[in-house]
């Protein structure tokens, strides 16, 4: 740690023994406030989403623009050259709207593949990936998480956060290792 | 995750609770078994009669299907959320065998409905050739074997769970699953052939080999919807109380994932039909398109698809009784009018017929009058819940 210079605060961080210990400390956090803050552990702990008080995930609003966006897409591209630019009459079919059936498969094909590339590039944008370098490896016990450390982050940005009380604070729901991690 | 939840003590269904809904069903079993015995005596009623009637026992049998299916899906695949709704699965399916009385009747009026049942060998080719499948004796015995097959699994499965109610045992929930697994595939052959047999063959020229999938898609999508109506109707009566939000939403998702498989299935039939252009082939569908057919069969495709998907894709909707049972209610309707599409258009080639309408009230009434009336009678014979399953405290807190 001696290595580091002297740069931005970044968090303040603390360990914990259990996953059940986290759950409960992450409980508090919630109900103190605190808005900025993160929880890492090496499994999913389920029900954290609740413990946290994060509601629904916004992710389904750009995958609904996105798969209407296919769905219309796909409808131009099949109706316009069919209907308008080149009329020409298959197996007997219309070359008017009415023709829409045989093109739903691309219609549906387009909505999949759509929503499918929203959803995974959405995804990457909310969770900021990819990205190189995160302020937490400056911690030297945090490379525990992928093994058996539970650790809760409470970022210095949050409007609540002061150095010294987030510190008792931390220590006061059991934390161990409380640390200030630099940018 | 910290409070407890209460395991709920076994909940007997009491019919005072009711009311005057017996009495009510009792009459109307009564008007509908009267308006359709008149149609049967009187010769020249009796052909309305007979396609009312089967329009009527196959809207019921789907019903009756679909909910065996669920059941058989929930051991199969150790489901945990289904455990606090499924004996009213149980007790829907328990009807089975007695909706299987109501095919009396068709098969009785057999010769009017299903033309193939009079035509002499040699007079007909095509007909000459499915003989092997389409004679009188073995129609017949596939009806015995559809009864059985449909019987012994729904009886089974809620005597056995029932069973479990009082001694405990999760030796039953293996029995049950080990039963499962044939029992899927037996269902899914006696559903099919049902439906080929009951309803494709009502026009022997024409064949769908989608016709199995398109009939169950139907029967699963609205007896799922069912399970919601009649869940919200007990919560009402002040039982059930358990079952939470949550368990609405996952009823609500597999609403959803049958009410775009129905969709799926049948454009499916649909396209192919329509793109390959074969005479024998799409007399289904210019049959059904004639005249105020074609307005039921476009309000068919819209309130069965395009009115609920949207809905029902809307995660906080499906969380709310009031939504929900609008949009199981609505299914549930277009059931009937998807088999009343299917059927009646063989009889009135023209489009609807008002004379048609007294005789499908009335079947619609002689048969789901009795059936109601024996599902509340069946309903307060055991707990509303399987109390003992060993699964029973996950479904409890189920979260999503």
């Amino acid at each position: 740690m001696a290595l580091q210079p002297p740069r931005k605060v970044y968090a303040l961080g603390a360990e914990f023994q259990t996953a059940g210990e986290l759950f409960r400390a992450a409980e508090k956090v919630r109900d103190a406030g605190f808005k900025r803050w993160d929880v890492h552990s090496p499994f999913p702990i389920h029900g954290m989403d609740k413990a946290m008080g994060m509601g629904k995930s916004w992710l389904s609003a750009p995958v609904l623009i996105g798969g209407t966006s296919g769905f219309f897409f796909a409808m131009i591209l099949t109706l316009v050259p069919s209907t308008v630019l080149y009329p020409v009459v298959v197996h007997g079919k219309p070359t008017s709207f009415f023709t829409t059936p045989a093109f739903f498969p691309i219609m549906f094909e387009l909505t999949v593949l759509f929503s499918a590339f929203t959803t995974v590039f959405a995804l990457l944008i909310f969770s900021q990936l990819p990205k190189w370098y995160h302020p937490l490896f400056n911690w030297e016990r945090f490379s525990r998480v992928t093994d058996n450390g539970f650790f809760l982050v409470i970022e210095a940005r949050d409007p609540k956060f002061s150095e010294s009380k987030t510190r008792e604070f931390l220590e006061g729901l059991g934390g161990q290792h409380v640390t200030l991690v630099h940018d | 995750m910290s409070q407890e939840i209460p395991k709920p003590k076994a909940e007997i269904f009491d019919l005072r609770r009711v009311g005057n809904l017996p009495l009510l069903l009792t009459v109307l079993s009564a008007i509908g078994l009267i308006v359709s015995a008149i149609g049967a005596i009187v010769p020249s009623l009796r052909v309305q009669f007979a396609h009312s009637w089967l329009f009527a026992f196959f809207y019921f049998f789907t019903l009756g299907a679909g909910s065996l299916f669920w059941i058989l899906v929930h051991h199969a695949t150790d489901a945990e959320w289904s455990v606090v709704v499924r004996r009213v699965l149980e007790n829907v399916a328990a009807l089975l065998p007695k909706i299987f009385l109501a095919v009396v009747p068709v098969l009785l009026c057999a010769p009017i409905l299903y033309h193939w049942w009079n035509i002499a060998p040699g007079v007909d080719e095509l007909i000459d050739k499915k003989h092997n499948y389409l004679n009188t004796p073995f129609f017949l015995i596939r009806a015995a074997i559809y009864f059985g097959v449909f019987t012994f699994l729904a009886t089974t499965l809620k005597r056995l769970s029932v069973k479990q109610d009082t001694d405990g045992s999760p030796r039953h929930t293996i029995s049950l699953r080990r039963l499962t697994f044939p029992g899927i595939a037996l269902f899914a052959v006696c559903l099919t052939f049902a439906a080929i047999d009951w309803l494709m063959s009502l026009d022997y020229k024409w064949v769908s080999t989608m016709w199995g999938v398109y009939i169950f898609a139907g029967a699963a999508g609205s007896s799922m919807s069912l399970l919601v109506l009649l869940v919200t109707w007990l919560r009402k009566l002040g039982y059930m109380s358990y079952v939470t939000e949550e368990h609405y939403h996952i009823m609500g998702k597999l609403m959803l994932a049958f009410c775009v498989f129905w969709a799926y299935i049948g454009f499916s039939q649909y396209m192919l039909i329509w793109y390959a252009d074969i005479p024998e082939e799409t007399r289904y569908f210019i049959r059904r398109n004639i005249g105020t057919w074609n307005y039921l069969s476009t309000i068919l495709v819209a309130f069965r698809f395009f009115i609920p998907f949207p809905i029902l894709l809307m995660q906080p909707l499906k969380k709310k009784p009031v939504w929900i049972c609008s949009v199981a209610a609505l299914l549930v309707t277009m059931q009937a009018l998807d088999l009343y599409i299917i059927v009646m258009p063989m009889l009135h080639k023209t489009g609807y017929s008002l004379a048609a309408l007294p005789f499908d009230v009335a079947a619609l009434l002689a048969i789901g009058g009795p059936l109601a009336l024996l599902f509340l009678k069946g309903l307060g014979k055991q707990s509303l819940v399987p109390v003992r399953d060993p699964r029973l405290e996950l479904s409890l807190k189920l979260t999503n």
